[in-house]
Parts: structure tokens; sequence; C-alpha cells
């Protein structure tokens, strides 16, 4: 190893979402670093680097696992502290599905701002960069005192739609009011129409009334949204897309959480497809599914994990989407 | 009845903080504290906090289907919502410290530098007083400079003239690196040691896998390179004060140095003083009894407890230098100290999988003890400790129920006896609350 050699990237892999790191190293060219990670039998965490991480550029892939978010997140937090520990230059979190994002503000007394405590346990571990895909809201930038990357999964859904429709033939739509700005960007960039849902939401995971703004009559009704969670919304949605005379109703989302009942609930709902990308481990989703679509996010993140590595901008990743 | 504090408990061990709140004869702080659909946490605290003196009660135990983990983050979030809900000093209660001990490293001996090249076969003739070579002329260079960039010779060529070069210095560094790197000749030159990776361990949550052969053998360490093991003791003090803890109450730290790890004032009550009490009444003629620390580590633990109350003291060693070539993965036990027909009492602060305790046991009987008893703070009893136990030489088990013990106490039955540590930290909180000495506590009898 020459002094020229030093200060390569390092891609560590958390359990929570191998296949991802290794379609990553891939497109980087390299191997993920030998590490081993073990529960004892108490359930502490334990993990182990394999290789020298001294003066490295450690990127570190952790997605979290439906169902096993905490466990995920302490892996991370101890991986990244272990790194710290033994000189890495520069620590990165790649965190595709960034955890607690949705507890991101005090909406009730007493209620725990969780986004912020998980940000501010990221850089009490060491973390110097974050990158991320698709915050629920941007703002939780604001959580860090390090630099965020927040990349988007709209370029490949621009491609995807581009490629499967017709763009003038669809309808955009925005399933709550809060995704209206996310759905009118891509509505914007194909120049196709647009349409939001409203809905009242009574109890967290429990969907109220739908009410319909915009025409949707004899077009492809496009569901936009970040997350899909236990799929209520996308699903309540899709039959008022129905009811208002849409042709047929997709869903395009970033993360596909997918917990509890949300398969069953998909199987038997009028979506036609629901289109994710993989920033979510899927495990036999996929399989269990046929309405469930993946495309590849990893060209984007290994892209990013490149240009943050080579010091070059990252934004040229907001609006094009690596083949 | 106390004022102005909240007993704020975790899904851990809800009777441990019921009778806490019994001992202190105020209610539990009303909250939810559940799980998402999708794995998080979700934390809503229904009294309000504002300017009291919250008392957050979380023990460092995974069990019922809830992982560990996930009752750190919940104590975290907890901690966080307090503080966000105004709370004037938030206090972290942990029973059982999380991470506080740094279990033995997973690895075999293969994974640790190497001083000598493996064509000397250096564990042949290694002796306890080994040393890592130092480099200096005419010894082989170290493995970053197989290049040629060896800097003696270097520093040789400079002040000699031309002509008069020294021997090659690649045919004197490759020896070195060539063995350092176990013979992968290529490695050592393009830095480039991934390429015959045996892929990352992923996807393991099984329990007990460290003992998983198979496993831990598949992932073999750069040559040369000390495995860097996770140290979390650290990073959990950190994520506590980062959430926002002011003081932490917790009981026999592993490792007393965890409590410089925290900015924040940590009291780490004792259990000795019940291990005596259940000494004094419930072991006849406990007089002529021996205390036994069963590893060097805890010799200190158990010769406090021997001296305080006038008893005999022996020390089981683990020996794990290596003896012969043979042996030398062996960790044979060896007993300093008299045990021939007397009472033993195994003093130790958590009993785990159960292997130090039996093993320490099986040793006792063998020297002639005539009942066995193990003291033990935080009975955890993890991976397969019960069965371990239950056909142990163990007479008998005494834990407190720093960690949920009902279980335990259903499986082992009569083995085991468990001592209530609630009115110890009821009497720490509300010291702690009323600005006391809680010293008073680290020595009564």
């Amino acid at each position: 190893m020459s002094a020229e050699m030093a200060n390569e990237i390092k891609l560590i892999s958390g359990r929570s979402h191998p296949e991802l790191s290794d379609k990553i190293a891939k497109r980087l060219g390299i191997e993920v670093a030998r590490t081993i990670s073990l529960n004892y039998s108490n359930q502490e965490t334990s993990f182990t680097v394999g290789e020298s991480v001294r003066d490295e550029d450690v990127f570190i892939i952790q997605s979290t696992a439906t169902g096993d978010v905490n466990e995920g997140l302490m892996e991370l937090l101890i991986i990244i502290s272990a790194c710290r520990t033994a000189s890495a230059r520069r620590i990165t979190a790649v965190i595709p599905n960034f955890p607690y994002a949705r507890q991101d503000k005090k909406d009730k007394s007493r209620a725990p701002i969780s986004a912020r405590l998980v940000a501010n346990m990221l850089q009490t571990a060491g973390a110097n960069h974050i990158v991320t895909v698709d915050l629920h809201a941007s703002q939780i930038q604001g959580f860090f005192s390090v630099p965020v990357d927040n990349l988007y999964a709209e370029p490949s859904f621009l491609r995807y739609i581009r490629e499967n429709f017709n763009p003038e033939e669809c309808v955009i739509v925005s399933p709550d009011a809060g995704g209206a700005k996310r759905a009118t960007s891509i509505a914007d960039h194909l120049n196709t129409a647009f349409a939001l849902i409203h809905k009242e939401r009574p109890r967290p995971n429990v969907v109220g009334r739908m009410v319909l703004v915009g025409s949707v009559v004899d077009k492809v009704a496009i569901l936009v949204d970040d997350m899909a969670d236990t799929c209520g919304t996308l699903v309540k949605a899709a039959a008022v897309l129905k009811e208002n005379g849409a042709k047929s109703v997709l869903a395009l989302v970033t993360h596909g959480i997918l917990s509890g009942s949300a398969i069953e609930t998909l199987n038997g709902s009028v979506l036609s497809a629901l289109v994710v990308t993989n920033t979510v481990p899927l495990g036999d989703k996929v399989q269990r599914c046929p309405k469930l679509r993946v495309i590849d996010i990893s060209p984007t993140i290994a892209e990013a994990i490149r240009r943050t590595h080579n010091g070059e901008s990252v934004s040229y990743l907001f609006t094009h989407a690596p083949v | 009845m106390v004022r102005n504090i909240v007993i704020l408990g975790g899904n851990s061990h809800p009777k441990l903080v019921e009778s806490i709140c019994g001992v202190l004869g105020i209610p539990q702080c009303n909250r939810i504290l559940g799980r998402f659909e999708c794995g998080e946490s979700r934390c809503e605290i229904k009294d309000s906090v504002r300017g009291k003196d919250v008392y957050i009660i979380q023990t460092g135990f995974g069990g019922n289907g809830v992982k560990l983990n996930d009752h750190f983050m919940d104590l975290c979030i907890m901690i966080s919502a307090c503080k966000t809900g105004s709370a004037r000093r938030v206090t972290a209660v942990l029973p059982l410290f999380p991470y506080s001990r740094q279990p033995d490293v997973p690895y075999h001996k293969a994974g640790a530098p190497l001083y000598k090249t493996p064509s000397e076969n250096g564990k042949k003739d290694y002796t306890f007083e080994s040393v890592p070579a130092t480099p200096g002329p005419g010894l082989p260079k170290s493995a970053t400079f197989t290049n040629g960039s060896d800097i003696t010779t270097r520093l040789l060529k400079t002040s000699l003239t031309n002509g008069t070069a020294p021997q090659s210095p690649t045919g004197n560094g490759k020896t070195y690196g060539e063995g350092y790197f176990n013979g992968n000749g290529a490695n050592g030159v393009n830095g480039h040691h991934h390429s015959d990776s045996v892929s990352s361990q992923q996807g393991v949550f099984t329990k007990h896998d460290y003992e998983n052969l198979s496993l831990v053998s598949a992932f073999q360490a750069k040559p040369g390179y000390k495995q860097w093991v996770a140290q979390a003791g650290t990073l959990v003090a950190n994520l506590l004060s980062c959430a926002g803890a002011d003081h932490v109450i917790t009981m026999d730290l592993h490792d007393p140095q965890v409590q410089g790890f925290f900015d924040v004032p940590v009291d780490n009550l004792y259990g000795r003083p019940l291990l005596k009490r259940y000494i004094l009444q419930n072991i006849p003629n406990y007089k002529e009894a021996v205390i036994i620390s069963p590893d060097a580590g805890g010799a200190k633990r158990a010769t406090a407890i021997a001296d305080s109350m006038g008893m005999d003291f022996a020390l089981i060693h683990k020996e794990r230098r290596p003896t012969k070539i043979t042996e030398r993965q062996n960790a044979s036990m060896m007993l300093v100290g008299n045990v021939e027909g007397r009472v033993c009492i195994l003093i130790d602060d958590i009993v785990d999988t159960g292997n130090t305790i039996t093993r320490a046991a099986k040793l006792l009987k063998k020297e002639g003890a005539s009942k066995i008893y193990a003291l033990v703070t935080h009975g955890v009893f993890s991976g397969d400790a019960i069965s371990r136990i239950s056909a142990s030489a163990l007479d008998k088990v005494v834990v407190t129920n720093s960690v949920p013990q009902h279980d335990h106490k259903m499986a082992l039955g009569a083995k085991l006896d468990v001592l209530d540590i609630s009115p110890i930290f009821a009497e720490a909180i509300r010291r702690v609350h009323h600005g006391e000495s809680i010293s008073v506590l680290f020595n009564y009898d």
C-alpha cells in the first residue's frame, strides 16, 4: 500500500440490506469491506471491522428493515463508532431510508421529536456526513450540523413513467396535501396534469375520508408518495381515483416499507401496480405481491458515493438518474 | 409521598417499576410506549412533566419478543420526549447497564497481529516475554515499504557516493512482506486486500452465534491487522447524554470505568449489601464457607465481601497462556485456595450464558466443595444458560431482580432465589431527588 493508495472508499455494509450494498459495490467496482456483525446471546450487537480503515473514506450502508428499525439503527451507530475509533478519516452514513423520519415534529404535548434524536445520535456516534434518499421532510436536514445529501428518486421515477407510459395520458396525483410539492414537481417535468387527494387522518396508521381535487377521467392516474407503510392511504386513494373515472391507477413510492398486512391490502386493491425503489429491503414481498415492481436506486447512491469521495458536485443527481 | 417527581417506566421490567413506585408511594407516569407496525418506537407521555424531576426506569435486557436494542431506543426516545417536554431534570435509571460488558473477542488468535513471519512459525518459539520486532537496519522491513522505497537504503544512498549501492532493497524486504501477507504475494503491493474477500457476514441474527464456528472461521481478518471490535460502552454513554439524560443511576457496573465515559453524574449502586445479607441470613454457619471469585477480574468484588464478613477467599484462575503447543486453545481453570469439604459461595456481577459459574462449580465440586452457592447481581441467563445451570453442580443461584426473573424462576424453581432491589433504587431516587447523599447506600450492611 503506497501513500497514493491511501484514502480509498471503504464500503461497509450493515446487516439490514446486503443486496443494496452488493449492488453499490459492484457499481463502484470495489468489494464490500470484510466485517463481522452479530448479536450476542444477550442480544447486544457486536461489530468487528476485518480490515484497516485508518485514514480511509468510509461509507456505511444501512437501511432499516421493516420491523427491525431499532436493531438496524443501533447497529449503524455501533459501526460508525467502531470506524471512528479505528481512525477513519471520514465516515459517511448512507441511510437510504432514514428511520423515524415521520416523527419530526412535536405534534402533541410531550411527543418526542425522534428524527432529531436520531440525527443527534448519528453525530454523537461520529458520522461526518449523511447520504439519504427522499427524506420525509427535507427540514430534517436541519437537525444535523453535518452535511446531509438528500438524494431524490424522482429522476428514476420520471424515467420509469417515460419508458412505460405516454405522459400525455397520465395524471400525477398526490395522495395528501403534504406530498403536493413532490407530485407537482414530477407533473411539471412531464408536462402533465396534476390532481390532489385531501384526506383526514384521525389517528396514526388510520385513514379517514378522502376528497379528490382535480380531474382524472380516462387517464392513467399515477399516485406519487415518499413512503408506503401500511398502504391504507394508497389503496383508499386508488379507490377514490377509480370512482372518479381513472382508466387505471398505479403508485410510485420511494420507500416501500410495507409493514403489517400491506401486501394483502395491496393484492386486494384496485391499484394496477406499486412501484417502489429498493431503499428498503423487500425480502419475499416481491414474490408475495405480483403488483409490486422495483426500481433499482443503487446507481444513484453509488454515483453519490463516488462524487462525494472525489469532491465532485452531487447536484447533478437531483435531476439525472445514472443508467 | 414524594412531590414533583415523575417515575416513567419502560417496557423492559414493568414489575420493578411498579414496586419502586410502591415504595415511593407515587403512581407511575401515564404513557403510551409501543411500536408502529414499521418497527419504529412510539412514545407519548400523557402526564405533564414540565418542571418535574423525571426518573426513567429501563433495564438493559431484551426478552419476551422485544429486543434489547428496542428497549434502549425506547429509553433514548423517552428521555428526549421528557427533555422536549420541559422536564427540569431527567435521570435514566438502568438497573442493568446495557453494553457495559465487552465480551471476549469472537475470533481466534489467528486474527491477532503477527510478530514474526509465518515462515519462522512464530507460535512455536513464542514465549510470554516475546516482544514485537522493532524495525531497524538489517531487520526485515515493515510491509509498507515492499515497493522498494526503503528508508534505510535510501538514507544509505544519500550518504554514499554512486556505485556503492547496498544490497537490493526488494530482496530484503520481500521476505518479510510476503510472509506478512500470508504468501498472497500480489496483495502486499497493490493494496487491494479484498480481492479474495469472504463476503461480510450479514443477515445473521441467531443467538449465541459467536460460538458458531462456521460463521467465525469463515471470516478471516486481513493478516497482520488486528480486528477492530466495536467497544459500545462509550457509545451507549454518549447516546444517553445526547438524548438528554442529566443523571444516570445504575447498579454493579461490570467495569467501574464506564462511569468515566459519561459527562453527567453516574451513581453506581452496589448489590453487595443485599448479597451479604443473604449470606448472613440464609447460609448456615457462613463463617466456615469460602468466598470464591470465578475469575481474576472479579477478585476485587469477592474480596470486598470476604473481608467485611471475615470469611476465607479463594480464586479461580483461567489459564489462557499456552502451556504446551497441543493445549494452546484450551483455557484450563485453576483453583487458588482450599475448598475441601467446605461450602463455596461464588460471587460475580453478571451471569449471562452461565459458562463461567457452571465451569467454576464443576471445578469446585472436583476439588471437594460440599455445597456451592452462586451469588450474582445480574441474572441475564441468555442463550442456553437455564439448562446449563440446572444441569450443573450449583446448588443454589441467587440473583437480584435487576432484570425480570419471573421466567427464570419458573424454569429453575427452587434452585434460583431472587433478591428485590426495588428498595435500594427507590431510596436512591428519593435521595437524589431531595439532594441528599446516597453514599450511605454504598456501605450499609
